[in-house]
C-alpha cells in the first residue's frame, strides 16, 4: 500500500461523504481506494442478487458454468433432481479450486488436490482414506461446499446472494429490475448464443456501469462509428427524447424513449442498421446491464479496484428463423464485445478516468454527475409506471451512486430495507 | 521400409515436386510477410485491396474446457464470435481509423506482426490452404501493451498473377481476453 491508499483507508468516513447528491458530484476516491474496493465486496457483491447465466446454459443435469460473486468463483450447476446449485468453487479441505472449465458437463468435481469429490448439489460424496486415515473422525455432511444463500431465477434469469437475509428475488427487482428484464425475456421463449465474449479493462467497475446510463457520450466516444457510416447516430439517440426510471435498491433504465408495449406501438424505433428497436438501457444493481432492447446482458465483474472483466451474453428467441438469428448474432458482434465498432473506444475512456483517481491533487476535484439535476419530475405513465421523460440527464448515474452509498453505509440487510432511499416521486 | 526412402529420395518426380512446394512455400511467406508489413505500417487501405470480396475474416471465441469436451473449445460459425466480418464490415473498421475519432487507435498504437510456422495444408488449382501462428504485440499511448499469440488458417486464392486472402480464420490462444479492446486486425 502506497501513502496515499493508506491515508484514505484510516480517514475514509461514511460512503455517503463521497457522494455529494445535493450538488450531483462523487469523489474520486471511491474508484481506486483499496479499502473501499473491499468494502464493495463484502457490502455490495455478498449482499446483493447477483446475475449468474441463463437457464439455457444450464438446461440438463450435469450442466455448469463457471461465473463469480464479487471476487468469489462460483459453480452454477443443475443438479440431478433439476435443481439449480450456485456454489463456491473451493474444496473445503485446503481451498483449492475444484472445476477449471468455464462450463461443460459433469458427474461430479473432485478435487485435484486430494481427491474430496463434491455432488452437483455441492455435499460431499467422496473423501480418499475416509474410513482409514480418518477413521471416523470426519463428517461428510459437515463438509459440503460453501453454497450461495439463495437462489432464484426471474424468467429463465438465474440470480444468486450470500447473504440469507437477503430479500426475495422479486422484491429484491422492485418494478424497475423487473420493467429491465421484461425486455431481455420477451416471450420467454430464448436461449443465450454459444459463446461469451470476455475480456478485461483497466478500470473500475462502476466507472462502466455508469457508462450504461449514458446518452451523452456516443455522439462524441462513437463518432468515428458515425463518421465512418457505419452506424449513423443522430437518426437513433434521441437524445431530446429520453427516459428514466429510478428503483429501489439502485436499479435504474434510462435511455432513448420507446413505450412499453400496450402503448402506443407506433412509437417504436427502428435503426437503420437492422430491425433491432433501440430502448432504454436497464441496470440491475450491482452489475447487470441489459444492452439494446434485451439482445445482450453485460455483465461487470470487479476484480479489484482498477480492474474489471466485461462479460457479454447474447440471447435469441428459440424459434427465430436462422437467418434472422444471423442477423442477431452479427449485429451483436459487430457492435458490441472488445472488437465490436462501438465498444472498442468505450473501454479506454474508462481506464483513463480510473487512473486519474490514483493522482493525490486530482482527488480534490469531484466529478460531475449533475445533469439535469432539479430540472425535471417524476410522473405516471400509461401503465402506471413511475418515470421521468426528458432530455439526455444523468439521473441514472447519480441514482446509482446515492445508491451505492447506502449500500456501503448500511451494516444488514434489515438497515438497508429500512434506510434505503424509496423511487422518488415529485421532482428529482 | 527402407527401399521406400531410398526411392523417395531418388525419385525425380518428388524432386520437382519440391522444388514446386519450395516456390509455393516462398510465395506463400513473402505474401503473409508483406501482408504483415502492410499493417503494421498502417498501410489499411493497400490490406483491403489483398481481400477478395468474398473474404470471411473470424475469430471465433475460446474457451477453458476439460480435456473430454475439447471438441467445443472454439465457438462454431454462426455462434458468438470476436470477429465475424466479410469486406464491408472490414472496410468500415478501416474507414473508422481514418475518421481521427476512433479513440481505441488516437493516438494510433504500434503493433508488430511477427508470423512464423508457415505451414501450406492443401492446394488446389487456383486455392492455398495456409497455417500460420503469429504474435501481435500492441504497444499503445505511454505504457500499454497488448501480446496476442494464436493461428491463422487462411485461404489464399490465386487471382490474376497475385494472391489474395480469401478466408482468414483466428485462433486466439487467450479465453480471457487480457485486452481493453481489439481495435487491430489480425
Amino acid at each position: 500500500m502506497n501513502q496515499a491508499t493508506k491515508a484514505s483507508a484510516r480517514d475514509a468516513g461514511p460512503a455517503s461523504s463521497y457522494v455529494d447528491t445535493e450538488n450531483g458530484l462523487v469523489d474520486r476516491t471511491i474508484f481506486s481506494d483499496e479499502a473501499i474496493y473491499h468494502r464493495e465486496l463484502e457490502r455490495i457483491f455478498a449482499r446483493a442478487w447477483n446475475f449468474m447465466c441463463h437457464e439455457s446454459q444450464v438446461k440438463e443435469a450435469g450442466d455448469f458454468f463457471l461465473t463469480r460473486i464479487g471476487e468469489d468463483q462460483v459453480i452454477v450447476t443443475r443438479d440431478k433432481k433439476g435443481a439449480v446449485n450456485v456454489l463456491l468453487n473451493s474444496c473445503r479441505h485446503r481451498g483449492n479450486t475444484l472445476c477449471r472449465a468455464e462450463q461443460g458437463k459433469a458427474r461430479s468435481f473432485m478435487c485435484p488436490y486430494h481427491g474430496w469429490n463434491y455432488g452437483l448439489d455441492g455435499k460431499l460424496v467422496g473423501v480418499p482414506g475416509y474410513e482409514e486415515f480418518y477413521r471416523g473422525g470426519l463428517d461428510r455432511d459437515e463438509w459440503g461446499l460453501g453454497h450461495a444463500a439463495q437462489v432464484d431465477s426471474y424468467k429463465g434469469f438465474i440470480f444468486a446472494t450470500m447473504d440469507p437475509d437477503a430479500p426475495g428475488l422479486l422484491e429484491y427487482l422492485g418494478e424497475t429490475g423487473r420493467v429491465g428484464l421484461d425486455i431481455a425475456a420477451k416471450d420467454e421463449n430464448i436461449e443465450v448464443l454459444p459463446g461469451i465474449q470476455k475480456n478485461r479493462i483497466g478500470c473500475n467497475w462502476k466507472l462502466a456501469v455508469d457508462n450504461l446510463f449514458d446518452w451523452y457520450h456516443p455522439t462524441i466516444s462513437h463518432a468515428s462509428s458515425d463518421r465512418s457510416d457505419f452506424f449513423p447516430l443522430q437518426d437513433t439517440l434521441y437524445q431530446m427524447n429520453q427516459m428514466v426510471m429510478l428503483g429501489d435498491y439502485g436499479h435504474a433504465i434510462a435511455g432513448p424513449f420507446v413505450k412499453p408495449e400496450g402503448e402506443d406501438a407506433a412509437s417504436d424505433v427502428e435503426n437503420t442498421y437492422g430491425t433491432q428497436p433501440i430502448m432504454p438501457h436497464p441496470n440491475i444493481f450491482p452489475n447487470l446491464w441489459i444492452a439494446l432492447n434485451g439482445t445482450q446482458l453485460s455483465l461487470r465483474l470487479p476484480r479489484g479496484p482498477f480492474e474489471t472483466e466485461i462479460w457479454w451474453f447474447t440471447l435469441v428467441q428459440k424459434d427465430l428463423p436462422a437467418e434472422e438469428r444471423r442477423k442477431t448474432q452479427l449485429f451483436a458482434t459487430h457492435f458490441f464485445g472488445p472488437g465490436g465498432l462501438l465498444e472498442q473506444d468505450d473501454g479506454e475512456n474508462w481506464a483513463h478516468s480510473t487512473r486519474a483517481t490514483k493522482g493525490i491533487a486530482n482527488r480534490r476535484y469531484p466529478l460531475h454527475y449533475a445533469m439535469g439535476k432539479g430540472k425535471d419530475k417524476v410522473v405516471d405513465s400509461p401503465l402506471g409506471h413511475k418515470r421521468v421523460e426528458t432530455v439526455v440527464n444523468e439521473h441514472g448515474q447519480l441514482w446509482t451512486y446515492k445508491a451505492w452509498a447506502e449500500w456501503m453505509d448500511a451494516d444488514s440487510w434489515d438497515e438497508l430495507k429500512q434506510n434505503h432511499t424509496p423511487a422518488p416521486t415529485g421532482r428529482i | 521400409m527402407r527401399a521406400a526412402i531410398g526411392k523417395e529420395v531418388t525419385n525425380t518426380l518428388r524432386d520437382m515436386e519440391l522444388e514446386a512446394r519450395m516456390r509455393m512455400q516462398y510465395e506463400v511467406e513473402q505474401f503473409l510477410y508483406n501482408e504483415a508489413a502492410l499493417l503494421d505500417d498502417r498501410k489499411f487501405q493497400d490490406w483491403i485491396d489483398l481481400l477478395t470480396d468474398d473474404i470471411h475474416y473470424w475469430m471465433p471465441i475460446r474457451r477453458t474446457m476439460n480435456a473430454n469436451q475439447l471438441n467445443e473449445e472454439f465457438t462454431k460459425p454462426g455462434d458468438m464470435a470476436y470477429f465475424d466480418d466479410d469486406k464491408e464490415v472490414l472496410k468500415y473498421r478501416i474507414a473508422r481509423l481514418d475518421t481521427g475519432y476512433a479513440w481505441a487507435e488516437q493516438p494510433p498504437s504500434r503493433t508488430r506482426h511477427l508470423i512464423t510456422n508457415v505451414r501450406i495444408t492443401n492446394f488446389e488449382e487456383k486455392e492455398i490452404d495456409v497455417e500460420s501462428n503469429f504474435h501481435l504485440y500492441r504497444s499503445r499511448l505511454d505504457t500499454e501493451e497488448d501480446s496476442w499469440f494464436g493461428k491463422r488458417c487462411d485461404r489464399l486464392r490465386r487471382v490474376g498473377s497475385d494472391l489474395k486472402i480469401a478466408r482468414r480464420h483466428i485462433y486466439l490462444d487467450q479465453t480471457v481476453l487480457l485486452s481493453t479492446n481489439l481495435s487491430s486486425l489480425f
